[in-house]
């Protein structure tokens, strides 16, 4: 992984372009968005971006490794296109190690927890914490309780997940990768909140 | 050997390849389209292998006479092993591992419950799995399976010790270990010198473990047998034929370079990995014993230890470990899952990381239990020592060195990507934490190991992952965008079905790519990495929860430490409280005394409950791991600071040299200012010397004027000579005029003098007058003819023109007269 990323970043390497490109794209109509997907191993990540780019759910999914890439892109209903580059990280804390290389210059970052796991919200606070400290002051935030189709198994109330996202000023929505419940509004919701380049 | 297990009829679903992994849909086209080449490969492999395995214990014979018997009996041994079919050997493993789950655990319980006492233990936990067994053997029949002959063969070649054993390995063990064929010896030798330090290492740890665990002292001696055993002839090789070794090796390299076949896969890797060497007997059951020890009785707080979260981890991860491959039903989970779990334990400095649940299922298709787990004990102990640990230090180091290396090979395509705004490492990162499975076709993947495992470290991993580079970076250099490039790259990397391709390509374009450069470049990118490491700890320590003080301390660690965690496991037991104390020794040696006076502490007051000593011996290991660990925290602060010495170190010299460049210049300009001086005295010369120039000018201007002046005046005497000339021709014509007057007087005198005389007589009176006069008028015209010849040839000369004006002047007289 590339872990040099941590360093680099501290040694004020140049990053490509990423300010620029991923900060919304370079004309009003077509924004290109890098989004980064963080929380706990086994939240369902990869299948929230499988179902949203491929519109399948496999319930033996592979455990992601690193980090995988997926892009899509959607049409909102103002004629414009959104392009989301969407990094898919790894789970177990070590590789936290190496998240800085991926949310760096990512425009928006979705912060995933399992609703029946008081373990994988304690997880996605931490990655707020962590995002607010280090990633672009302007990032998006999104925060996502996934898996909401067990909610016979609920664990973290709605409330919960509600409050702490406001608390922290970003958006909350519960989500089902099984049912595809809410996936893809999980998208056009952080679509419409990107920041635009101004459309003159 | 689960690979084994598979029918054929499983593998002709389209979606799965002949390995019995997922196949990608769009990838399917593409691997039937290799799947001949592959098959014709694998035929060419599996002869140039056997023909090499056939020899090359000949080749290597002469070294030592009284391994004769011994080699030619591994060859026989060898022959037999092969004609025996396969089938049979699988079906032995599949029947067998359905025993084996049952068996572990009762061995597990038994072994351990039984307290203190040496023998019974022993002799109940043959009991037990004798009983577990039993239902095996019977399901086996009277089936002589080709590997039962292996096993007598190797019986004969191992020491008496192992005699004894050898009755209870053939029926506890026969489906979790099994003996690589003889043939692949000569392999294992080559390869075992490579292996002398781990295994005195391991030696080490051989022994703590004895202490710590005396119920199966008989292993030590076992054990320690068989290393010095491989010790000794691996010394006596290297001396005694270090040619013939080399030349083998390159031989071997270069089949290795075209494969592995199929079927001798999992024994080659065995052999390259070294791991009858490594391999301590019952080690791998006693790591299964704790945990299930742990798993029932510390059900409760099982969360909170270390091991706890890695069991929570590897739980979540098997079912997503290569979902759906047919040989990983319940059986395969379960050594899947055992071996994750025995490798926490025996390494808790890496304990459980996402990607070795691939490693550990890659290894268990192809061979049996106890073997892979040793395999993989090899392999991310060693190859990838530190990749894999809390930190991930030297995966990360290993990322900064391969986009250098990027950089350096290929900075066109880095400078493409960094313009789309993409970090080679983000693509490069996943190819190396899982060494490519997943990433890459499987049958390449395979190849890469392959060599991987062969060479015995990651060099591979860096010319495979430049290699893709070199193939793919053409096409990513035509992208136009970061997401474009990056689903180019992973969709390019996933179709790499030309496995002999890109074997070739790494292992002969990047050559460059050694050991030592990789090195080199290691160390100066470590301190980087390490720099920011820190940051984080220092960083996690405000964020601890579910973190348990175990795993944290591992976390500062990079050598293995791998029986430290077990102190958990030992309650009860004050011997082994005890006696863990010098092992922890040899790590540390800071602890040292404080763990003496521990232990002399520890008997002295001989604590009436031993419960309460334990704990309180508990309390105090962990205040000094703690006080250990701030101690090596301060030591890596005080590291850093030295390092910023340096550097200061470093400015001090710089500014030296700045100092002494500083002077350089003065001097320089000091110089500088010397040559002007001597510039403006030229100058001065300079115009000095124009100026005599200008009076030498002006002088030779009045000349000239001079000149001028002087030919106007003869310009004047000439105007004045031909005025002169005038005068004269005037003069002569008045002479002649006078002539002829004087003649004609002269005519009118005669005529007088004859009209006085007689005209006759008158004429010849006077002759003299007249001759008188005629000779001064011959007189003037002979001068007048030269004078007039010489004023033509040449006007000028005064004096001439003088004399000529005198001439004419005495003429004129003499005219008069």
């Amino acid at each position: 992984m590339g872990c040099g990323s941590s360093t680099l970043g501290r040694d004020s390497r140049p990053l490509g372009r990423d300010n620029s490109e991923n900060g919304g794209g370079q004309d009003a109509k077509n924004l290109r968005v890098k989004l980064v997907l963080l929380g706990d191993s086994g939240v369902g990540k990869s299948c929230i971006v499988l179902r949203f780019v491929r519109g399948q759910f496999d319930p033996t999914s592979k455990v992601t490794v690193g980090a995988s890439f997926l892009s899509q892109t959607i049409a909102l209903q103002d004629s414009t296109t959104v392009k989301f580059e969407i990094w898919d990280t790894a789970g177990q804390e070590r590789y936290a190690a190496l998240a800085p290389l991926y949310y760096r210059g990512a425009a928006v970052a979705v912060i995933v927890y399992d609703i029946t796991s008081p373990e994988s919200f304690s997880k996605a606070q931490y990655w707020v914490k962590e995002l607010q400290k280090h990633g672009s002051p302007e990032i998006v935030l999104a925060l996502v309780g996934n898996k909401a189709d067990l909610h016979e198994k609920r664990e973290v109330a709605v409330q919960d997940g509600i409050d702490y996202a406001e608390k922290n000023g970003m958006f909350f929505i519960e989500t089902s990768a099984k049912t595809a419940d809410n996936i893809n509004e999980l998208f056009e919701e952080i679509a419409k909140r990107l920041p635009r380049p101004s459309a003159s | 050997m689960l690979l084994s297990l598979l029918s054929k009829r499983s593998l002709e679903v389209d979606s799965r390849d002949s390995y019995g992994f997922a196949l990608r849909p769009q990838y399917a086209q593409r691997y039937r389209e290799y799947s001949s080449i592959y098959k014709e490969e694998e035929g060419e492999r599996s002869y140039k292998w056997r023909s090499f395995l056939g020899e090359a214990p000949n080749s290597a014979k002469p070294s030592s006479p009284e391994k004769k018997h011994k080699e030619t009996s591994e060859v026989e041994c060898n022959e037999v092993k092969e004609e025996s079919s396969s089938n049979k050997v699988c079906k032995e493993d599949d029947l067998s591992s359905k025993n084996i789950s049952e068996g572990t655990k009762e061995v597990g319980v038994g072994g351990v419950s039984e307290g203190g006492d040496l023998s019974g233990n022993k002799s109940s936990g043959v009991n037990e799995i004798k009983e577990g067994t039993s239902a095996g053997r019977v399901c086996e029949g009277g089936n002589s399976s080709g590997r039962k002959v292996v096993f007598d063969s190797s019986i004969e070649n191992s020491s008496e010790k192992d005699l004894h054993y050898s009755e209870e390995r053939k029926t506890r063990k026969v489906q979790r270990w099994a003996e690589i064929r003889p043939s692949l010896s000569a392999i294992e030798k080559l390869m075992s010198s490579r292996f002398k330090k781990g295994n005195d290492v391991k030696g080490e740890i051989r022994n703590g473990n004895n202490d710590h665990l005396p119920y199966i002292e008989k292993s030590k001696l076992g054990g320690g047998v068989s290393a010095t055993d491989v010790n000794k002839s691996s010394a006596a090789l290297v001396v005694e034929d270090s040619l013939q070794q080399f030349s083998l090796w390159k031989e071997l390299e270069f089949l290795v370079q075209g494969g592995i076949p199929k079927d001798l896969r999992g024994e080659v890797w065995q052999a390259f990995v070294g791991v009858k060497t490594r391999r301590v007997k019952s080690y791998y059951e006693d790591l299964l014993a704790k945990e299930t020890i742990n798993a029932e009785s510390n059900e409760q707080n099982d969360t909170s230890t270390a091991s706890g979260k890695w069991r929570k981890q590897i739980e979540k991860d098997i079912t997503r470990t290569f979902p759906g491959h047919p040989a990983l039903d319940e059986h395969g989970r379960n050594s899947l899952r055992r071996l994750l779990l025995a490798y926490a334990r025996h390494n808790p400095s890496v304990g459980y990381c996402q990607a070795m649940n691939f490693f550990a299922g890659l290894l268990l298709l192809l061979m049996p239990e106890e073997n892979a787990f040793w395999t993989f004990v090899g392999i991310i102990d060693d190859y990838f020592g530190g990749c894999y640990t809390e930190e991930m230090i030297e995966s990360q180091v290993d990322q900064l060195v391969f986009e250098e290396l990027m950089r350096e090979r290929f900075p066109k395509l880095v400078n493409h990507l960094e313009y789309l705004g993409v970090q080679v490492t983000w693509i490069s990162g996943p190819w190396f934490l899982s060494i490519f499975v997943n990433m890459i076709p499987w049958e390449s993947v395979l190849r890469v190991w392959d060599v991987l495992l062969f060479e015995g470290n990651r060099v591979m991993l860096f010319r495979t992952a430049l290699a893709l580079m070199e193939l793919y970076g053409p096409a990513l250099v035509t992208t136009k965008d970061a997401g474009d490039a990056i689903t180019l790259l992973q969709s390019l990397a996933g179709s790499t079905f030309d496995s002999s391709q890109l074997v070739l390509t790494a292992c002969m374009g990047f050559l460059a790519v050694t050991e030592e450069k990789l090195h080199e470049l290691r160390e100066k990118h470590r301190p980087s990495v390490l720099e920011v490491v820190e940051e984080r700890a220092r960083k996690g320590r405000l964020w601890k929860d579910s973190k348990g003080i175990a795993s944290k301390l591992y976390s500062f660690k990079h050598d293995q430490e791998p029986l430290v965690e077990e102190k958990k496991v030992s309650k009860g037991d004050d011997m082994a409280a005890n006696e863990e104390i010098p092992r922890l020794e040899s790590h540390s040696s800071d602890l040292d005394e404080l763990l003496h006076s521990l232990n002399v502490d520890s008997e002295v007051d001989s604590l009436p409950d031993l419960q309460e000593q334990v704990v309180w011996l508990k309390v105090e290991l962990c205040r000094l791991l703690e006080e250990k660990r701030n101690a090596i925290l301060r030591a890596e602060e005080l590291e850093t600071a030295l390092m910023d010495m340096v550097k200061q170190d470093n400015r001090l010299q710089l500014s030296a040299r700045i100092e002494e460049l500083e002077q350089e210049v003065a001097e320089l300009q000091q110089v500088l200012a010397d040559k002007k001086e001597q510039e403006v005295a030229m100058m001065q010369v300079l115009v000095k010397l124009e100026h005599d120039q200008k009076d030498t000018e002006d002088a030779r201007k009045r000349a000239e004027q001079e000149l001028a002046a002087q030919k106007l005046e003869v310009h004047i005497l000439q105007e004045k000579y031909e005025k002169a000339m005038i005068s004269i021709a005037e003069l002569q014509k008045r002479v002649i005029v006078a002539e002829s007057m004087l003649e004609a007087t002269l005519q009118y005198e005669s005529g007088q003098n004859k009209a006085l005389s007689s005209p006759r007589v008158g004429g010849r009176q006077s002759p003299h007058t007249d001759s008188n006069s005629r000779f001064g008028l011959l007189f003037g015209r002979g001068w007048l003819d030269k004078n007039k010849g010489k004023s033509n040839a040449e006007e000028s000369g005064e004096s001439l023109s003088s004399n000529a004006a005198l001439g004419t002047e005495s003429n004129d007289q003499e005219k008069q007269t």
